[in-house]
């Protein structure tokens, strides 16, 4: 085999397409995943991080309630520093009816979610900032999981079974012998090289980016952009994750998750051309405040840190040129047997929480093409950094008596936090100091999870995502890159992409205490710095 | 005691103002909350683009060194800019003067100084430079917290050991005609930089460093001992809490420290900054500002307070207190007799007065020489 043919072809690095690539490697296969930007930039980074019970779905949605709780209970084990066990509470407010519980109640154990209904005084022990004035709650299996390290983990998984990951690389054009997909053109948007790859079967995960990935391998599917925004506040104003006991609708969520916690989300339907560029609006951001704050009352006054938006890929039904009867289920489709276009698989729809089924729905597709027979064992192999249940027993391990700043990062990087260099005092000196990321664990990064922005590194690390956005620590991490990538002038375009990238963020939620560290911000970056 | 004026805020500009009234002979107050935005000072009086001897002459009665001619000044990222009136810890190159050779010295282990973004700044501009990195042994207990190798505490171990710094400059100096330094040195006064300067046989550039500013905190420091000098009454960690008015007249100053004995003054100076200062507040509806309730020139909707883009002009951060052409006060659209406005709470309300530091400068001089003529 050549250097750039392969048994399978994975476009989309999200969380969809580095499972696939995990999965499809871990059965033998040579696999190469093409990414345009970087890991987990599309829905996969931007949810609630939320590790859904299946509660939610229960009463509309049997089946995705199932493969909810079946997933949610493989995550547990196969992706423990990824997941944090908080348990999650089902809340029923005086506006609300409290006869949808009992159905809710019933429909969650149908769908095997054990679900159990608490005295509204034990709910509010449980989670002291739930809004007082419940007057019925039910405690469900959710929990809380960080989307980016369970992308970084599929993805380092896949590298360590042999598989070969491109970022930056954009997919232009398909390769096609009749009606067989042979393989991909692409172009590098780094190097500003292009290059071809073969193999006898490509994936489309590409999420909602997925139709026009399909169109040009000359298959049509029907898709509905629908963006969600959501909130992240500065502090973790809950530790049990708050959902609304009644119809799902907007902002009835809220997700602690590392140093913040997060409401959403809204759903509206965007045109495709602004899948690429979401914005979250004054009005989205109101009704986000507002109806989170029923949930926890204590958001009202608490600072926000961003806002954001992701693109969820809803499907159509085949036979619905509509697009009203749209699922949200997994869609999983052999373009053979759909349109005969031979070599092409799409897997879409779903949602974070299957993303392993998906990629075992998938790569079981793979392996029927190429005659392969092996079994999935991604439901059973713990992910690298996961082989320990807890961030403190594997510091323990690690370290002899570890310090803060070790135990944070044994938090985000679980087993593979062995592996960062912190032997001595300049390695441990830390870079950003609201998330307590070390020189150490950022040249790690550097080294070995493929960054090549400070983006990058934010996504991998958690860098410049805490209370000061970025302010301080932005310069001192560009600083390490600059020394890295030997470039100074790429290091400036990047920092300013970084500084862009963070004000999107903020702008939208700009009053308070976001609108005076904005105000430092500037300050800083354009007359103290002068960048 | 009535006090002829009392000023709110102990930046740049409310120290400007009290220590040009108390050299007027009147009798003075400052409330400082602390941290003022001479903290994050670049050194540059941004807008002042000439050479004020009565900026100067101000400055240097504080034994704060001022210097301004025309050419660029260096840039913590490397970046060169027009020469603005500047402390003497930022150097003004004239025009075709800049180095030919440098050697950028930086403390092994510190991020906060930016030597290769320095370097490759100059390179562009023809400047050949070496990048070195010095270890000094009393730095070393800084390392045993991650968190201390920050510009404030290195400068307090400089106080004493900038000699040693001085040593491996001139063990590593080739043929540089320049020395470019972190602005690290010279937390109290400005001896060390100059002695620093003295010793090494090559022209000597501090470069900033990420806030703390060394040299701004020095500033701060002089000012404030100027004004004491001078009888002023400095209120450090105390806070304007409410203000009492008499018709169209302040009358007095609740603080938090001096509960019970508001300060009583014929005049008063609101100089408390812009958002990060709290001079001005906000929340989704509207832009106020927080101790007097005075009118705030500032756009309406939310949507058009920011520019997506975050390296252009933000709109908001021209909002500002609305007065009069001699900078007093407007409340629902009638002037407050006897309350001037200073500093970067006008926002971008009066352009000829510049922006920055030069704002401060400017309006807290305005402000002092109007009352002191009352």
């Amino acid at each position: 085999m050549k250097a750039n043919e392969f048994d399978v072809i994975i476009i989309g690095g999200g969380i969809t397409g580095a499972g696939t690539q995990r999965d499809c490697a871990k059965r033998g296969l040579r696999t190469l995943l093409i990414e345009r930007s970087d890991i987990a930039t599309g829905a996969t980074g931007r949810n609630h991080g939320l590790l859904h019970s299946g509660a939610r779905y229960a009463v509309n949605d049997a089946e995705s309630a199932e493969e909810c709780i079946r997933e949610n209970m493989i995550l547990r084990k196969i992706a423990a520093h990824c997941v944090e066990e908080t348990e999650g509470l089902f809340i029923t407010l005086p506006e609300d009816d409290l006869e949808y519980q009992k159905t809710f109640v019933e429909r969650c154990k149908a769908a095997g979610i054990n679900a159990e209904v608490i005295d509204p005084a034990d709910a509010r022990r449980l989670e002291p900032s739930v809004n007082p004035e419940l007057i019925g709650a039910v405690k469900v299996p959710d929990g809380s999981v960080d989307p980016f390290r369970l992308c970084a983990a599929n993805m380092l998984d896949a590298k360590l079974h042999g598989g070969q990951v491109l970022l930056y690389t954009e997919v232009t054009g398909f390769i096609k012998d009749g009606d067989t997909i042979k393989g991909v053109r692409t172009y590098n948007h780094q190097t500003h090289e292009s290059g071809e790859y073969y193999a006898p079967v490509t994936v489309n995960a590409c999420g909602i980016w997925g139709q026009r990935i399909a169109e040009m391998a000359g298959v049509k599917i029907g898709m509905f952009p629908a963006k969600g925004a959501l909130l992240i506040f500065a502090h973790r104003v809950n530790n049990v994750v708050i959902n609304r006991c009644r119809k799902p609708a907007n902002a009835d969520i809220l997700v602690p998750g590392d140093t913040v916690c997060v409401i959403g989300t809204t759903s509206t339907r965007i045109p495709f051309e602004e899948c690429d560029n979401v914005r979250v609006t004054p009005d989205e951001v109101d009704l986000l405040i507002s109806e989170g704050a029923k949930l926890a009352p204590a958001l009202n006054s608490t600072r926000i840190l961003r806002a954001y938006a992701g693109v969820r890929p809803l499907v159509s039904a085949d036979n619905d040129p509509s697009g009203r009867n749209i699922s949200r289920g997994i869609v999983c489709l052999d373009h053979e047997e759909r349109d005969g276009l031979k070599g092409f698989i799409t897997i879409t729809g779903g949602k974070l929480m299957t993303y392993r089924l998906m990629a075992e729905m998938a790569t079981d597709a793979v392996c029927r093409k190429l005659g392969v027979d092996k079994k999935c064992e991604t439901a059973v192999t713990p992910l690298p950094g996961s082989e320990k249940p807890s961030y403190k027993e594997v510091a323990d391990q690690i370290w002899e008596s570890p310090t803060t700043v070790q135990k944070a990062s044994a938090g985000r990087m679980g087993t593979r936090a062995a592996r960062i260099k912190d032997n001595d005092r300049y390695d441990q000196a830390l870079i950003c100091e609201c998330e307590e990321v070390s020189v150490g664990e950022i040249n790690s990064a550097i080294e070995r999870m493929d960054v090549s922005t400070l983006t990058d590194l934010r996504r991998r690390t958690r860098v410049g995502m805490g209370t000061c956005q970025g302010e301080l620590c932005a310069c001192r991490a560009a600083g390490l890159l600059a020394k890295a990538h030997g470039c100074i002038q790429r290091e400036r375009e990047d920092l300013n992409d970084f500084l862009t990238e963070r004000w999107k963020g903020n702008f939208p939620i700009g009053w308070g205490d976001t609108l005076r560290e904005s105000e430092y911000t500037q300050w800083v970056y354009k007359h103290v710095l002068g960048v | 005691m009535k006090l002829n004026t009392v000023i709110i805020g102990g930046g740049l500009a409310g120290l400007t103002a009290g220590i040009r009234l108390q050299k007027a002979g009147k009798s003075t107050a400052i409330i400082s909350a602390g941290q003022n935005a001479l903290h994050f000072f670049s050194g540059r009086f941004e807008s002042v683009s000439e050479s004020s001897a009565d900026f100067i002459d101000f400055f240097a009665e504080a034994g704060v060194r001022l210097h301004y001619h025309e050419g660029v000044s260096l840039m913590p990222m490397g970046k060169l800019v027009p020469s603005s009136l500047s402390l003497e810890d930022v150097s003004i190159f004239p025009e075709g003067g800049l180095p030919r050779k440098a050697l950028i010295v930086n403390f092994t282990g510190y991020h906060d100084f930016f030597s290769s973004f320095l370097a490759e700044g100059l390179e562009k501009e023809g400047c050949a430079c070496r990048i070195r990195f010095i270890r000094i042994d009393e730095m070393e207990r800084l390392r045993e917290s991650p968190s201390e190798m920050r510009s404030v505490h290195i400068a307090r171990i400089m106080d004493k050991a900038w000699e040693k710094v001085v040593q491996e400059v001139r063990v590593l100096l080739k043929d540089e005609d320049t020395v470019i330094l972190p602005q690290v040195f010279g937390l109290k006064d400005s001896h060390t930089p100059s002695l620093i300067r003295e010793r090494i046989p090559a022209k000597v550039v501090f470069a900033g460093t990420l806030p703390p500013s060394v040299p701004g905190i020095r500033t701060q420091l002089q000012l404030r001992r100027r004004y004491e000098l001078l009888g002023g009454t400095f209120l450090m960690g105390d806070e304007a809490v409410s203000a009492e008015t008499d018709g169209a007249r302040v009358s007095s100053i609740s603080t938090k420290n001096l509960q019970g004995h508001p300060l009583e003054a014929e005049h008063f100076i609101l100089a408390t900054g812009g958002f990060f200062s709290k001079g001005l507040s906000s929340n989704p509806q509207k832009v106020w500002e927080p101790l007097f309730g005075l009118d705030v020139e500032a756009l309406a909707d939310r949507n058009e307070w920011y520019d997506p883009d975050f390296l252009k002009e933000q709109p908001y951060m021209g909002f500002g207190v609305k007065t009069d052409a001699s900078l007093r006060a407007l409340k629902a659209g009638e002037i407050i007799d006897n309350l001037y406005v200073a500093g970067s709470i006008l926002g971008a309300t009066h352009p000829e007065l510049g922006s920055g530091a030069g704002l401060a400068l400017r309006s807290a001089f305005a402000v002092a020489d109007l009352i002191a003529k009352l």
